[in-house]
C-alpha cells in the first residue's frame, strides 16, 4: 500500500473534484424538500459520513484481527489510520444530525437517543478509546495488540448498543422521522454523493497511512542514531 | 538437548531496538550469570527467554520446545523471579505457596516442604506483607522452585538475600540449568560456569568468562 | 473439572486478601451511602418521585461503583508480579482472567446486597425479586468486560481515564436493558419483552468473548 507522493496527491485533487461535484448535486441538482425545507439537504452528506465512518469501521476491523492472527504490521497501520478517518466522520455524522433534528425534533430527547444516534455516538466513542489506547500503551506490538483488542470488541458491541436501544424503543416509542422513500433526483444526488464521501475517506485513509508510515521511519532513524536507551 | 539455544534475539520499544541481536545456548543443568550495567537490557533478556515476553526478532528454544509457538509447553517446566516477588502481601507465606500449587496440579504439602527447603516453616502463618526483605525473596525463591522446574532464570535474586540464603541459593540451583542476572561478580563466579555480558547499547558482543 | 479449580484458587484469593485489610468494600461502601445521601437531596425525593427517579440512581450508582472495583482488579498483581507468575503456571490467561471477574461479581454482589436495602430504606424504591434479578443479571456482564478492560488500561499509562472511556460503551446495552427491567419492575407491572433473558444472553455473549480476549491482554 504505500504510494509514492505524485499518486496521493493526483488521488487528493480527485477527491477534492469528487467533492465539488457532490455539492453541486447537494444544492443544485436536487430539489428541495417539500415537508422539511432546505434544512433537509444536510441528509445527504449526514448518511453519507456515516456510511464512510463504517467503512471506515470495518477497515479497523478487519485490520485488527488480521494484525492479531498474523501479526501483520500493514494491517495494523490500516487500522489505525481507518480509525482516525472514521471519528473524524462520526463526529461529522453527529454534528450534523444534531443540526438536522434541530428545527424539525426540536432537541426532544425521547427522538434524539434512538438507536441510530446511540450506535453511532458509541462508534465515535470505540474509535476514541482505540487511539487512546494506541496513544498511552507501551508503543509497539503493545499498543498494537492491545488496540486490536479494543477495535474488535468495540466493533461487536456497536451493533448490539444498536439492538438494545430499538428494544428499548419498542416499548417506549416516539415518532421516527423516517425519510420517505426518495423521489428519483433526490436518490440520485445522494447515490452520488454517497460514492463521493466514500472516495474521500479512502483517500483520507491512504493518506493517513502514509504519514504513519513516514512517522515510523523517522523515529526508528533518530533512535538509530542517538543510541537511545529507554528505561526498561 | 540443550536447556536454551537462542538465536538471532532482538527487543524493541516502540521503533528503536533495546537488545540485541543475541545468540545464546545453556547446557542442561548449567548456570550461566548475566552481567551488564544498568539498563543493558538484562531484565528484558530473561522475560523473553521466560517467554513472558515476545523478542521483535529471533528464534528460541527451550528444553526442546519452540519458545514462541509453544508457549504452554515449556512453561511448567520454568521457573522465574523478577524483581518483583509474586507473592500476596496480605496472605500468608503458606497459603501464597499452597495457591501456586493449586495452579501447579501440586499436592498441598508441597507447600510446606517448599517453606521448609528455604528456611521459612518457622513463619509459614505469618502474612507475607509482615516478613523482612530478605525472608520475603527467600519466599519468592520458593514459589519460583515449587514446581521444581529444569530451568531457572532469576533477575538479580542477590538483591535482597541475606548471607545464608546465598548459599541457600547455590544449593537449590544444583542440577537446574539456570540464567542469573546479577550485579555482583563474586556471585557470579562462585555459582555459575560462564558469563554473558551485556553493553551499555543494549547489543551483546558474548564473553566467555572463566569458571569460578 | 480442573480448569475450574484454577478459577476458583484465584477468585479465593482475591476474596480472601481483601478481607484480610483490603480497602475496596469500604471504599465502595462509604461512596454507595454518600451517594445515596446526594441522590436524595438532589432529586427531592419523597413517596411519590421514588418509583420514578429509583432506577436512575441505582444505575448511576452500579456504574461508578464498578467502575472502582473494577479499576483495581490487575493493579496490584502486576505491580507485585503475581500475574507473570500466574502466567507462567499451567492454568492459563484465561482460566486467571475468570478467576479475577469472579472475584469482582463477588464485591459487586456484596455492595449491591448492601445498596438495594439501603435503597429501599432511605430512598423509599420498591425492591422486589425481579429488581435483584436484573441487577445481578446485568452485574455478571459488567464484571466480564469491566475486568478486561481494567487488566488492559493497566498496561497503559492513562489508566484512570481509559477505563471509563473504554468500558462504558461496552455497558450501554446491559444498562438500557437492565433499566428498562428496574423500571418497570419498580412500577409494579409485568416485564415486557423480556429483558432478564435477553440480559442473560448478553452475559453468556461478553463472558465469552472476553474470556477469549483475555490472552491477548494479559500475555503478551
Amino acid at each position: 500500500m504505500i504510494r509514492d507522493t505524485r499518486t496521493l496527491r493526483l488521488l487528493a485533487l480527485a477527491a477534492v473534484a469528487a467533492m465539488l461535484v457532490a455539492a453541486y448535486m447537494i444544492f443544485i441538482y436536487a430539489p428541495q424538500d417539500q415537508v422539511q425545507g432546505p434544512v433537509q439537504r444536510i441528509f445527504y452528506l449526514h448518511v453519507s459520513s456515516a456510511i464512510a465512518a463504517y467503512f471506515c469501521f470495518a477497515l479497523v476491523l478487519g485490520g485488527c484481527v488480521h494484525y492479531l492472527v498474523y501479526g501483520n504490521l500493514v494491517a495494523d497501520r490500516l487500522a489505525r489510520a481507518g480509525a482516525l478517518v472514521g471519528l473524524l466522520f462520526t463526529i461529522n455524522c453527529v454534528v450534523m444530525g444534531i443540526i438536522w433534528a434541530k428545527p424539525i425534533w426540536n432537541w426532544d430527547p425521547t427522538q434524539t437517543w434512538d438507536a441510530r444516534f446511540t450506535s453511532t455516538v458509541v462508534l465515535g466513542v470505540v474509535y476514541a478509546g482505540y487511539l487512546l489506547v494506541r496513544r498511552f500503551a507501551s508503543p509497539g506490538r503493545s499498543a498494537m495488540r492491545l488496540s486490536a483488542v479494543v477495535g474488535i470488541i468495540g466493533f461487536i458491541d456497536v451493533p448490539i448498543v444498536h439492538f438494545s436501544v430499538q428494544w428499548w424503543r419498542t416499548l417506549h416509542p416516539g415518532p421516527i422521522i423516517e425519510q420517505d422513500a426518495l423521489p428519483a433526483p433526490m436518490l440520485v444526488a445522494f447515490m452520488v454523493t454517497m460514492v463521493c464521501t466514500v472516495f474521500l475517506a479512502a483517500v483520507m485513509v491512504a493518506i493517513r497511512y502514509r504519514l504513519e508510515l513516514e512517522q515510523e521511519a523517522r523515529v526508528l532513524e533518530s533512535s538509530a542514531s542517538l543510541e537511545l536507551l529507554p528505561q526498561r | 538437548m540443550r536447556a536454551v539455544l537462542g538465536h538471532d534475539l532482538t527487543q524493541t520499544y516502540g521503533a528503536g531496538p533495546v537488545l540485541g541481536p543475541l545468540d545464546l545456548e545453556l547446557e542442561e543443568g548449567e548456570h550461566l550469570a548475566l552481567l551488564g550495567p544498568n539498563g543493558s537490557g538484562k531484565t528484558t533478556l530473561l522475560r523473553i527467554l521466560a517467554t513472558l515476553a515476545r523478542p521483535a526478532t529471533g528464534a528460541l528454544q527451550i528444553l526442546g520446545h519452540d519458545a514462541l509457538a509453544q508457549r504452554q509447553l515449556v512453561r511448567p517446566r520454568i521457573g522465574y523471579l523478577g524483581h518483583q516477588s509474586g507473592v500476596q502481601p496480605q496472605l500468608s507465606a503458606l497459603e501464597n505457596l499452597e495457591f501456586y500449587a493449586a495452579l501447579y496440579h501440586l499436592e498441598p504439602e508441597r507447600a510446606r516442604a517448599a517453606l521448609a527447603e528455604v528456611g521459612l516453616e518457622a513463619v509459614s502463618g505469618r502474612r507475607a506483607r509482615e516478613l523482612s526483605r530478605g525472608m520475603e525473596q527467600r519466599l519468592a525463591l520458593a514459589r519460583a522452585l515449587l514446581h521444581d522446574p529444569e530451568l531457572v532464570f532469576l533477575d538479580e535474586p542477590d538483591a535482597s538475600l541475606d548471607v545464608t540464603a546465598r548459599e541457600l541459593l547455590g544449593r537449590l540451583l544444583a542440577g537446574r540449568a539456570a540464567v542469573i542476572a546479577t550485579h555482583d561478580r563474586a556471585l557470579a563466579a562462585s555459582l555459575c560456569g560462564r558469563e554473558l555480558e551485556l553493553g551499555a547499547g543494549g547489543a551483546t558482543r558474548p564473553r566467555l568468562g572463566t569458571p569460578g | 473439572m480442573n480448569g475450574w479449580r484454577a478459577v476458583r484458587a484465584v477468585a479465593l484469593r482475591d476474596l480472601r486478601a481483601e478481607t484480610r485489610g483490603g480497602e475496596l468494600i469500604p471504599a465502595m461502601t462509604q461512596f454507595v451511602v454518600l451517594a445515596l445521601i446526594i441522590a436524595n437531596f438532589a432529586f427531592d425525593l419523597d413517596r411519590v418521585s421514588a418509583p420514578r427517579i429509583s432506577p436512575g440512581v441505582l444505575w448511576m450508582v452500579i456504574v461508578f461503583t464498578a467502575l472502582i472495583a473494577f479499576g483495581r482488579a490487575f493493579a496490584a498483581d502486576r505491580e507485585n508480579g503475581s500475574l507473570d507468575a500466574m502466567l507462567l503456571s499451567p492454568a492459563g490467561a484465561a482460566t486467571i482472567f475468570l478467576g479475577k471477574a469472579l472475584a469482582a461479581v463477588v464485591f459487586m454482589l456484596v455492595i449491591e446486597a448492601f445498596l438495594l436495602p439501603g435503597m429501599a430504606v432511605f430512598l423509599g424504591s420498591p425492591i422486589n425479586l425481579e429488581v435483584v434479578a436484573a441487577v445481578v443479571l446485568a452485574t455478571l456482564g459488567m464484571a466480564a468486560l469491566g475486568s478486561l478492560f481494567a487488566a488492559l488500561a493497566a498496561r497503559t499509562r492513562a489508566r484512570e481515564i481509559l477505563l471509563p472511556v473504554l468500558v462504558l460503551p461496552l455497558w450501554i446495552p446491559l444498562i438500557v436493558v437492565g433499566s428498562r427491567a428496574v423500571e418497570e419492575a419498580m412500577g409494579g407491572g409485568a416485564l415486557q419483552g423480556q429483558p432478564l433473558p435477553l440480559l442473560l444472553d448478553f452475559d453468556i455473549l461478553f463472558v465469552v468473548v472476553a474470556t477469549l480476549a483475555a490472552r491477548f491482554v494479559l500475555d503478551d
